[in-house]
């Protein structure tokens, strides 16, 4: 269930002068949390992942 | 199957491999039934009457019982014998019901038995007790003269809530049996999301009773959110979005902000208001026709509210009208017309509205549905211009003028059913019936889940009620930053949002794209930034452009105040710096002169 999903924007050409920074090793901001609509084939696949204790790539199988 | 004796080995028919299973939309005064359908949707089915939009309502005459939209017009002379509104009622003791409203159908008692409880008391007529049989199995046939049936007696009748609640969904079970010519071996039944675990068990033990195996209850904005997800996701949209749900009924407004972030959904905020309320169109509409009415007749005649007997039954008549009027008005833009036979004093009548005037006379109540959508879109902590999608839900959003309201507040960009043209002719956004087709496809789901062991047991709960999901989401968007040189803007560079704020977490998102590697030769490298960015939405006031005939204009010095003109942009801030990555580019092509 591996949605790629095609994006139409093409990013321009990297600066000469560019180099990537090096990871900041912050993580990102504090997450919240929400009672999930109980409805769908997206929410049935999420209560597998966790209950199964799978990731994305496991459950792809 | 008399007619081929031998028999054969084949199934008679195709037969699917999924149980039956039906949606149900029990609203507190519509219902309606989705069936599965061959290509694995689910279509909205008329019941014996022709009807889709099924009333809530159960009257009784006689010896007669009327269910649905049948029993609606025993309102106008057989009122106390007709049962309505009665899903809201569902789980409430009789002490928490208020009984300060007008009634215009049977009255809501103690029972006079169980203490606390909500119930009906009808008058009908019972078959009178026969006379006890004679000794049947040896009395010959031929002596056994047809006994004259005697009279039925009057008699009264205590229905409970629930048990009303349970002849109707029986029934409408039925219709959908009729149809499928089959058992219903489960059905997913809608609620609205105000609906606490008590009434949730109340619906449950009501539905049980009418021999229906419940599969789960499903919130009216889980249903809608199903129906849009499935299938295929317009262009104009993306599998992550913010969508508001409006779902405007008989008897009350419902708004729903929802993230929905690859087909999974949950609630940001939710407002529910009973004074909007299609019911509210319908005072404004019958007075505007009585108003007609006594123009073209002198008879005087004050609806909504009415004083008089007289009055009340002639609102009761027109009430039952306007339902014809409103959906013409729905599915045409031309005029529509309100007839009813001896409205008052033995005068028929016949009005006509066109849309425009029917805009006008309802136009309060969209204007409020407006506000509150406003104050929903505020209490998430968002803007207007936030919200990607607009679905419709309940009969009332059939109205076109409703959404030629909501959208001015929009970008332009929003996408409604109306933009999409998926509104009348049972297209996937036909708010009538897009709670029972999406309850029905949330039934295809369950009904194939296994219960054998603990986990998937555990996956069977995550459905049921009281469950309650939870899981962890992000509160900002991360993106990736392609850096550019004199790139235009704060942000240096190009911005994708990969994984948009409210996603729940775990999430995995996948992209393909192409990249710019410029003209040169040699190595060519791609990279970028991923960065958790700031997201709003800019607010510029701007004069009004002035007008050439202005000093044409009559000088009304307070009315000519301009208000300034708000003109709205999103924005995007770089945040904190997670990561950057840089590769080569091992699989460039040169396409007329750049590579990508
Ligand atoms: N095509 C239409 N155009 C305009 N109004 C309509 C149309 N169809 C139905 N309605 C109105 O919609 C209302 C019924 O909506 P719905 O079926 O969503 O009710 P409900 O969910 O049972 O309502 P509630 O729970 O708020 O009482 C009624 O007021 C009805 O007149
Ligand atoms: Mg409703």
């Amino acid at each position: 269930m591996a949605n790629v999903r095609e994006l139409s924007v093409v990013p321009p050409p990297l600066p000469a002068s560019w180099t990537p920074p090096a990871a900041s090793g912050k993580s990102i901001s504090p997450l919240v949390t929400r009672r999930l609509i109980p409805a769908g084939p997206a929410y049935l696949a999420h209560v597998k992942r966790a209950v199964h204790n799978l990731t994305f790539e496991e459950h792809d199988k | 199957m008399a007619a081929q004796p031998n028999g054969t080995a084949d199934a008679p028919i195709e037969v699917s491999s999924i149980p039956t299973v039906v949606g149900i939309n029990f609203g507190n005064s519509y219902a309606s039934i989705a069936v599965l359908a061959k290509e694995g949707s689910a279509d909205c089915i008329a019941n014996e009457d022709g009807e889709r939009q099924i009333a809530c309502a159960v009257a009784f005459l006689g010896e007669e019982v009327y269910i649905g939209n049948q029993a609606k017009p025993q309102l106008v002379k057989n009122s106390h014998n007709t049962i309505m509104g009665f899903r809201n009622l569902l789980g409430k003791k009789f002490s928490e019901i208020p009984q300060d409203k007008p009634i215009t159908s049977a009255p809501v008692i103690q029972h006079p038995e169980q203490p606390d409880v909500p119930a009906y008391k009808v008058q009908v007529l019972q078959a009178a007790p026969s006379p006890l049989p004679k000794s049947t199995t040896t009395t010959p046939a031929a002596s056994n003269t047809a006994t004259p049936r005697s009279e039925p007696v009057p008699a009264e009748r205590i229905l409970t809530v629930l048990e009303v609640t349970t002849l109707f969904l029986k029934s409408l079970v039925q219709s959908a049996e009729d149809f499928l010519g089959r058992k219903v071996q489960g059905a997913v039944i809608s609620v609205p999301t105000w609906f606490d675990s008590i009434q949730r068990n109340a619906l449950q033990k009501a539905a049980e009773d009418a021999g229906i195996r419940v599969l789960q209850l499903l919130e009216v904005a889980g249903a809608a959110a199903l129906i849009t997800t499935t299938g295929l996701t317009p262009k104009e949209l993306s599998h992550d979005r913010t969508q508001l749900v409006v779902d405007l009924g008989a008897s009350s407004l419902e708004l729903s902000l929802l993230s929905i972030r690859e087909g999974i959904a949950f609630s940001l905020a939710t407002l529910s208001d009973p004074t909007v309320s299609g019911n509210a169109i319908d005072d404004k509409l019958i007075k505007f026709f009585a108003k007609e009415f006594t123009k073209k007749t002198k008879t005087p005649l004050t609806v909504a509210p009415a004083t008089e007997s007289q009055d009340k039954r002639a609102e009761a008549k027109l009430r039952l009208a306007v339902e014809h009027t409103k959906r013409t008005l729905s599915a045409s833009p031309g005029a529509a017309t309100c007839s009813v036979e001896s409205l008052k004093d033995g005068l028929d009548f016949t009005g006509t509205i066109t849309r425009l005037r029917f805009d006008m006379e309802v136009r309060s109540v969209y204007d409020q549905v407006y506000t509150r959508v406003k104050e929903l879109v505020e209490k998430a902590g968002l803007d207007l211009y936030d919200v990607d999608e607009i679905v419709y839900v309940g009969g009332s959003t059939s109205l076109p003028g409703l959404d030629e309201t909501l959208a001015q507040g929009f970008p332009e960009s929003i996408v409604t059913p109306f933009t999409a043209g998926t509104v009348i002719g049972g297209g996937v956004g036909d708010p009538t019936t897009i709670i029972s087709r999406g309850c029905a496809l949330q039934a295809k789901l369950v009904v194939v889940l296994p219960d054998d062991t603990d986990d998937e047991r555990e996956i069977l709960a995550s459905f049921t009620d009281g469950h309650n999901w939870t899981q962890t989401a992000t509160s900002k968007t991360i993106g990736m930053l392609f850096p550019e040189e004199n790139a235009e803007g704060p942000l240096g560079g190009q911005w994708i949002p990969a994984v948009l704020r409210d996603t729940v977490v775990p999430a995995r998102r996948l992209y393909r794209l192409d990249v710019d590697l410029g003209e040169g030769e040699g190595e060519k490298k791609v990279g970028f930034e991923v960065w958790e960015a700031k997201e709003g939405v800019k607010i510029d006031r701007v004069k009004p452009p002035k007008l050439d005939d202005e000093e044409d204009a009559p000088a009304d010095d307070e009315e000519e105040e301009e208000e300034d003109i708000e003109v709205k942009e999103k924005t995007v801030e770089k945040e904190t710096l997670l990561t950057a990555l840089s590769f080569a580019a091992k699989e460039a092509r040169q396409v007329e002169g750049r590579w990508t």
